[in-house]
């Protein structure tokens, strides 16, 4: 590997790449993440590598193991180019067969084929798949082309050349100009213009020179993980933004934040460092522009707060990550005082594309006031989870039902739960919403940083209401009084509610509370945290009312008020429920219905799954 | 007498400049600590001889039952070594005019008969002094001095790894905790001593982060995930059936230290739900197949689980009992 000393290398470099990695050459691309599908995918590429080379095509026919696909819900996903053909839930005993039917004889392997649940239909192509139909993969889709661990494959399909375009071409106020045209908001969640925050880190002053450019990746967002499938699956495209960024701020040094709960991205993002190193894409003189910029790496230590950016700055300057007040803006003064821009994984990676197409390209996508694509885990009760690209302005409908494929087992749907502990819970009645940073937040919820938790009939709102809660209690730094306490005493009334507690007198108790932690917090962890019980109790009141008055939980999901019994007519005593139960709450024997002990019962619900007959009720 | 400088050519309505906080308390120290990183100016005047004020005669705080101590040490520190904040003690406000933003207050710094700009804290004159003649505390050894030479090694090795000690206290504490799965207390005294932060600050990061724990933990660690998409699918069933087990609570470790109860909030392994992670692997989880997964393990036997009769309850609840008994508490992880 040669250093690249100017922009002519890299294209030179590029060329030559492009050339060898023909978009019509044969090429196996594998999903292979550990966590997907179930263990083995990453056992799953070195097997067809082997089948290959017996038959004696490893030189013909190559083999990606790519990053997160997006399709987890079948993962592994294999495709197989140019064809586009698309085999679901791939093993490592089915790659001989598919390299002897499809590359070998051109042959389709029916039985990894995707089937349509609606019409039966076994869909071949890729783009075939209603997931796959509907999305707009701009950024995310880079990931099926590239070996996260290869920055040859990255240069092969584009990368850095955006790089060298600002670097030579561009001065930093167009690039910041570009970005500002382009309309690209804040990926984190709350959807600031990312150009204009740049502008005020390029415009402050720093006395000695030195300013920051820094990388979020502290997704902490539970049911969120498209920071870390992008970080795992296409490092390069996060460094080369943070290099433009910097480059545009005037920064020479960059901080990657990875949360602690992320191994492999930290591994891959060393990996594409030291790559990017090696090639002179960091350091000093990058390309012969004379701009010199380094990045280190930083483990978060398992902190929800330190998503926050104050909090951030403060662990990344090893203290306690307690959030402060604002003024100043880490754009004044960030880490060690100085001039900080912070931003989002995903909001980093649209940078190169943004520079390589121009801001026209970006902003022709989207709605009038959110541009562009955006990434969202579709998960929870949805047939299809994954996660999915769609352009701004999509209906919560096309997601869900289109996309994803609607809801498991028949069930109906009853809320999508979007923007983490800190957004709210849509309803049925809302799903024509489109998907815009504005509207979004005018309905109680937010776009967040595009989790989205699909919940049929049988989740209990009040129960999601106390889970956040609970979460958030756990995750307050404890810094200031409102957000401590008052989550603390919230979080007690929703127990009481879903304990068969509660009062009427609860609810305004509890709206009264919201009030005061919303307005009062030092940081939005507090700011937000009342947003999950806010949006229940205006979509969902009736269940807190059922549980209030009736004592009963709609969804059966809280323990307190719900009894498991045992049907004696449907009762085939097979023993099923017994085994099954870790309590030992179940007696019976040979040809004598069973019987469930209330007093043992803990209400795991493990003898319902268990019972074939349906013999098993929830009262 | 000192007089808190506001310079006089501020205009009534821009409000900048010095602010004073009266009260040393919690909420002093903090309103302080706020303001100075603020970028502003503090004068802290505190009518006793030391800050900390009521809290720090306290065990523990309402509502929360916090620990006092806790929470006020970090502060105490905090504001003696914030560079924006002059403390004023042994003062009281005799005087305020003006109207906001421009004030003017009067402090009455109280004698403590010795000229605070001249000591040099030598301690001759208490040495000297025939009528309270305490003997001034030698200055303790270094703690590293005292220390299993072994132990120092292992310590300095990894503190080595980090030269420029700006910012390495998170770094050196999350290796430290990789290579031993806690904290050990010498460790974190040692840090301490050599990053010159005080052990009062260390130990406000070494708790604050879940990472950390300062209790032993087990060789293996079971995480079962509670983030959102796994709780709707079922994970806290997964939590008590896996609770169950294993004979532990969540942040609990079986006796034999071998394997660990976590939950943590996110793995970002959502469309495979509930889903468990053992050390570093990915498992889809139901309860009925928790058997199978420590069975692979070789963990099966930490206690039995399929109990054919109902007879055998009482006993195997007992044992559930002492298991529980003897493991080693830690900081509870809900």
């Amino acid at each position: 590997m040669t250093k690249l000393c100017t922009v002519a290398d890299l294209e030179k470099l590029h060329a030559e790449l492009a050339k060898k990695k023909d978009p019509a050459r044969r090429v196996i691309a594998v999903c292979a993440v550990p966590g997907c599908g179930a263990y083995g995918s990453e056992k799953v590429p070195p097997v067809l590598r082997e089948e290959l080379k017996k038959r004696g095509l490893e030189e013909k026919v190559e083999v990606i193991a790519t990053g997160c696909q997006g399709f987890c819900e079948k993962g592994p996903i294999t495709v197989i180019r140019p064809e586009n053909i698309l085999y679901i839930s791939v093993k490592p005993e089915d790659a001989a067969e598919i390299v002897e039917e499809t590359i070998v004889h051109g042959r389709v392997v029916e039985r990894l084929l995707y089937q349509d649940p609606a019409t039966g239909q076994k869909l071949v192509h890729e783009g075939d798949i209603p997931f796959y139909k509907y999305q707009t993969r701009n950024i995310f889709g880079q990931n099926a082309r590239i070996d996260p661990n290869s920055i040859e494959d990255y240069i092969a399909i584009g990368g850095y050349l955006a790089l060298a375009k600002a670097l030579t071409k561009m001065t930093p106020e167009q690039v910041i100009d570009e970005v500002k045209k382009s309309g690209l908001r804040g990926r984190g969640g709350a959807g600031f213009s990312t150009g204009q925050k740049w502008e005020f880190a390029r415009k402050a002053q720093s006395p000695d020179g030195v300013k920051y450019v820094i990388v979020n990746g502290d997704e902490g967002d539970p049911g969120a993980y498209m920071d870390r499938s992008l970080l795992e699956g296409n490092p390069h495209s996060v460094l080369e933004g943070l290099m433009i960024g910097a480059y545009a701020i005037g920064a020479t040094e960059g901080y990657l934040y990875v949360r602690t709960e992320y191994p492999l991205a930290v591994k891959r993002l060393y990996i594409a460092l030291a790559q990017a190193e090696e090639y002179g894409l960091l350091g000093k003189n990058i390309l012969g522009t004379g701009f010199d910029f380094n990045i280190r790496i930083f483990r978060g230590a398992g902190a929800f707060v330190c998503g926050e950016e104050t909090a951030l700055l403060a662990s990344l300057e090893s203290r306690v990550g307690e959030p402060r007040g604002k003024p100043p803006f880490p754009a004044q003064s960030g880490l060690w005082g100085k001039p900080t821009n912070i931003n989002n994984v995903k909001t980093w990676a649209n940078i190169a594309p943004i520079i390589r197409n121009g801001a026209g390209w970006f902003n022709g996508i989207g709605t009038k006031t959110s541009k562009g694509t955006m990434i969202f885990s579709l998960v929870g009760k949805i047939n299809n989870s994954g996660l999915v690209e769609v352009p701004m302005g999509i209906t919560l409908r096309k997601m869900i039902y289109d996309i994803g494929g609607g809801i498991p087992k028949g069930k109906k749907f009853k809320a999508v739960q979007m923007g983490g502990p800190s957004g709210g819970c849509v309803p049925e009645s809302l799903l024509d919403l489109s998907i815009d940073y504005d509207q979004l937040t005018a309905a109680g919820a937010m776009m967040g940083s595009g989790g989205m938790i699909v919940m049929d009939e049988t989740t209990c709102m009040v129960d999601i209401a106390k889970y956040f809660l609970n979460f958030l209690k756990d995750e307050s730094c404890g810094k200031c009084t409102p957000c401590r306490v008052g989550i603390t005493q919230m979080h007690a009334i929703l127990t009481d509610i879903t304990e068969g507690r509660g009062t009427m007198e609860d609810l305004d108790t509890l709206t009264e509370l919201a009030d005061v932690v919303k307005n009062s917090s030092l940081c939005l962890l507090g700011g937000t945290a009342p947003n999950p019980v806010l949006t229940t109790m205006r979509y969902f009141k009736d269940e807190y009312i059922a549980h209030i008055r009736d004592h009963k939980c709609p969804a059966h999901v809280c323990k307190k008020l719900i009894t498991y019994k045992v049907d004696a007519g449907k009762c085939k005593a097979c023993g099923a429920c017994l085994k099954a139960c870790p309590a030992q709450a179940v007696t019976g024997q040979k040809k004598v219905a069973h019987v469930i002990d209330p007093a043992k019962c803990i209400r795991c619900g493990a003898c319902f799954d268990a019972c074939k007959f349906n013999a098993v009720e929830l009262l | 007498m000192a007089a808190a400088d506001i310079p006089d050519g501020v205009k009534k309505k821009k409000k900048v400049g010095a602010v004073a906080v009266i009260g040393g308390g919690i909420g002093g120290m903090e309103t302080a600590i706020s303001l100075a990183e603020s970028g502003y100016r503090v004068y802290l005047v505190e009518k006793n001889p030391s800050i900390g004020g009521t809290m720090s005669q306290l065990d523990k705080t309402f509502p929360t039952n916090d620990c006092a101590m806790c929470t006020l040490a970090p502060k105490l520190v905090g504001t003696s070594r914030q560079k924006n904040i002059r403390l004023l003690t042994n003062a009281e406000l005799v005087e305020v005019e003006g109207a906001p933003g421009n004030f003017k207050i009067k402090v009455l710094e109280k004698p403590r008969y010795v000229d605070v700009d001249k000591c040099t804290g030598c301690g001759v004159c208490m040495e000297s002094c025939p009528v309270r003649n305490t003997p001034q505390i030698p200055e303790p050894a270094p703690f590293s001095s005292k220390m299993d030479p072994e132990k120092r090694k292992a310590y300095e090795r990894i503190l080595g790894r980090y030269p420029d000690k700006k910012g390495a206290l998170l770094p050196i504490l999350q290796d430290l905790n990789a290579e031993y799965h806690y904290l050990p207390e010498d460790g974190l005294r040692y840090v301490s001593e050599v990053l010159a932060i005080p052990l009062a600050k260390v130990f406000h990061v070494a708790t604050f982060f879940t990472a950390f724990s300062l209790k032993p933990r087990g060789r293996h660690t079971i995480k079962v995930c509670l983030g959102t998409a796994c709780h709707v699918r079922g994970s806290p069933k997964v939590l008590d059936a896996m609770s169950k087990k294993l004979g532990i609570a969540p942040g609990e470790t079986t006796p034999d230290g071998e394997v660990t109860l976590e939950t943590v909030n996110c793995l970002g392994a959502c469309a495979l739900g509930p889903t468990v992670m053992v050390d570093e692997e990915y498992h889809p989880m139901t309860v009925g197949k928790i058997d199978q997964l420590l069975k692979k393990y070789g963990w099966a036997n930490v206690e039995k689980a399929d109990a054919p009769e109902t007879a055998d309850a009482p006993g195997k609840a007992e044992t559930t009992g002492t298991a529980a008994t003897k493991t080693t508490k830690e900081a509870p992880a809900q």
